[in-house]
């Protein structure tokens, strides 16, 4: 098992006919996942890597069966092909653009709940359930099936972490980039519960950053799971206050600092890792024994 | 993106939120004439700077005759009020204060709503207020496609305990407040205080105000006012400032490690990691998502002309980008510039085996220019290239007696 994506998961490409979405449709058909379809208004008719090209995503859901989609369009564009998505009943939307206004983030958030629509991003590289699907911008190189589910906000440090996952033979079993706009699609909150039903995970590595209020938000559900759970934060050794590139990573008020997430983690019974190489050893003898 | 007050005033004006009789004031010369077309009554002159507590920090003064202003105006101007050059002032006829209110609009980032909150005990205490007497502060959360109705504004005054026509009139304020909110895409915007006059009239004595610089494309009014390019808080230095041109995100730090890193993640992670084992980094960095060749070349320079930088420490994970494309940016800038600054560097993910080539044929055509360059690939653990970075930093800072 894995969460959100698989072998079943039949992929829309919203922007296939530009370059990030040529590339990107050929990379994640090399990996194995279905793409069935991609969008281009007025475009419809064409194939791209031999993937039918349609006008709408209506038209992907109807003759190909899609029930998630990948966004390779400018930000300005993302709320209306998220709305499209979540109306055609898309199930899970994946938002790779970044900088996409915040008010649109809210339209599409409140469309998303409304329909049961799981959206991810913006300014994700996707997510990969490791052997079986992968959608985004993620290289599979450091990804292997197994036992960890990964949840992140950064795409970069996703690859470092589970890099590591995977030298110790733990392995994954999705990993899922929640993105580093200062709103997002989904939340930690929303994510770890899919990962504590899931029968293959035993455990999940969560990867905060500084800025934004996520990282507290998701005590409270670390305190509803069995599973053991494991904290990286990137920002420890950030100066106060200054900017770093990811729109969220502003550090502010007394949530958003290293500090108060490595508190609010603690409290709710996350282990804390401070390298990279401290994640395995954090689950101990709590997963891979069981099986 | 912050806005200065009087941009924030001209906006919340423009929806018809009465705010005090004001001009603004770049030198001296016009001030006496400002004065009187105020109508000669007593005047508050405000600095205009991106930062707060500017009453506490001497940024905001008073003046009871045009002389007085000419002289107070003139001291500010040219100063500096908490690190801030002051470029201009806002010089308003000053309003007889009988109560302060607060009057906010945000988003609530955990819920997902838009949020109006008021208190009836405004002033530069309201964070203070808020947290001794949270019960205070009233809010109305709104879903993003929600309308603001008058009723709402009445709702809001009512449990603030106002009645009759200034209760009315706060609610408009409060209604014309949202709208302005939604309108310019804002993701902050406060009226603190907002003045009820001893002779009955609500005045936005203050206003902040903070947009979202995504949205830019389609509020065209903002990019009139000359919004567009304004960073975020603050002065930037020289180096920030030529990064910031170049479409890169840069800060500078103190240290004598040159960071060139992948994504914002990595390059926030990787400043930790140099800290952990002991180093210092010259600064943070973002690639940003699948950077040219010409771009890498432009942030290794941007790195190695900081004479402050003694080593290069490189973490590439191609993901939205490929690392060919880095090995070429590299390569390019390496025949281009051949720097004397070692530099250390691990590459996997996208293409890295080919990048790996490419470094390898680079090499072995020009040996000379890699004789201080070292590319790792998946193998090497990203700590060992770190502490590598970290070792050769501190031998050079030895060398040149700096004991860090």
């Amino acid at each position: 098992m894995s969460i959100l994506i698989d072998e079943k998961s039949r992929v829309v490409v919203q922007g296939i006919t530009g370059g990030a979405g040529v590339f990107h449709t050929k990379k994640m058909l090399e990996y194995g996942t279905k793409v069935v379809a991609g969008t281009s208004p007025g475009k419809g008719g064409h194939e791209i890597e031999g993937v039918s090209v349609y006008d709408t995503i209506e038209e992907c859901v109807k003759e190909q069966g899609a029930d998630v989609s990948v966004m390779f369009i400018p930000p300005r564009f993302v709320l209306d092909g998220a709305i499209e998505a979540i109306e055609a009943g898309i199930r899970l939307l994946v938002v790779i653009p970044e900088m996409i206004p915040v008010h649109d983030m809210l339209k599409i958030r409140l469309a998303a709940v409304k329909k049961g629509c799981t959206v991810i991003g913006g300014n994700t590289a996707g997510l990969i359930s490791p052997g079986k699907c992968n959608v985004g911008i993620m290289p599979e190189i450091t990804f292997k099936q197994g036992r960890i589910g990964i949840v992140s906000r950064s795409g970069s440090l996703n690859y470092y972490v589970a890099d590591t996952l995977t030298k110790s033979g733990l392995g994954e079993t999705t990993c899922v980039g929640l993105g580093g706009d200062p709103i997002l699609g989904s939340t930690f909150s929303d994510i770890l519960p899919m990962f504590e039903n899931d029968p293959q995970t035993e455990g999940v590595v969560i990867v905060g950053e500084i800025g934004g209020v996520y990282e507290e938000e998701a005590a409270g559900a670390i305190k509803k799971m069995k599973k053991p759970v494991v904290f990286f934060v990137a920002g420890r050794n950030a100066p106060k206050g200054k900017r770093m590139g990811h729109a969220g990573a502003i550090v502010e008020g007394d949530m958003g600092t290293a500090d108060s997430k490595i508190r609010a983690m603690k409290e709710a019974g996350a282990g804390i890792a401070y390298k990279f190489s401290e994640i395995p050893g954090l689950f101990g003898s709590k997963v891979g024994t069981g099986r | 993106m912050r806005l200065f007050e009087f941009e924030a005033k001209k906006l919340i004006k423009d929806e018809g939120i009465p705010v005090p009789e004001g001009r603004m004031a770049e030198d001296v010369s016009g001030v006496k004439k400002i004065f009187s077309e105020l109508g000669g009554a007593p005047v508050v002159i405000k600095s205009q700077i991106l930062a707060g507590a500017r009453g506490k920090s001497g940024g905001i003064t008073f003046a009871g005759t045009a002389e007085q202003a000419e002289e107070e105006a003139g001291r500010l101007l040219g100063s500096k009020i908490r690190e801030f050059p002051v470029k201009n002032v806002l010089i308003e006829e000053k309003v007889k204060i009988a109560e302060e209110f607060y009057l906010g609009v945000t988003i609530d980032r955990m819920r997902y709503k838009i949020v109006l909150i008021a208190c009836a005990e405004g002033g530069v205490e309201i964070e203070e207020v808020a947290k001794s007497s949270p019960e205070k502060i009233k809010k109305l959360a709104f879903d993003a496609n929600e309308d603001f109705y008058p009723h709402h504004g009445l709702v809001i005054a009512r449990r603030l305990g106002l009645s009759g026509d200034k209760m009315k009139e706060f609610g408009k304020i409060a209604s014309k407040l949202f709208k302005a909110f939604k309108k310019y895409d804002a993701k902050l915007l406060e009226i603190n205080p907002l003045v009820y006059t001893d002779d009955g009239r609500w005045v936005a004595v203050d206003t902040r105000m903070s947009i979202d610089e995504d949205a830019l494309f389609r509020q065209k009014t903002l990019v009139e006012l000359g919004v567009e390019g304004r960073h975020e808080e603050g002065e930037l230095t020289p180096r920030e400032l030529e990064a910031r041109e170049a479409g890169i995100p840069y800060l500078d730090l103190d240290g004598n490690i040159g960071m060139f890193p992948g994504g914002a993640g990595m390059g926030i992670a990787s400043i930790d990691l140099i800290t952990d084992l002991g180093g210092s980094p010259a600064n943070f960095m973002d690639s940003g998502g699948g950077p040219t060749p010409e771009r890498l070349a432009r942030m290794l320079k941007l790195l190695v002309d900081n004479p402050k930088v003694d080593v290069i420490f490189g973490a590439r994970f191609g993901g939205v980008s490929r690392c060919d494309v880095f090995a070429e940016g590299v390569i390019m800038y390496l025949k281009d510039e051949k720097p004397e600054k070692p530099m250390i560097m691990r590459m996997t993910g996208n293409m890295w085996k080919e990048g790996l080539e490419m470094f390898e044929k680079a090499k072995a055509e020009s040996p000379g220019l890699f004789e201080k360059i070292k590319i790792y690939g998946i193998e090497t653990p990203i700590e060992d290239v770190a502490k590598e970075a970290v070792e050769a930093a501190d031998e050079i800072s030895a060398g040149k007696g700096v004991v860090r």
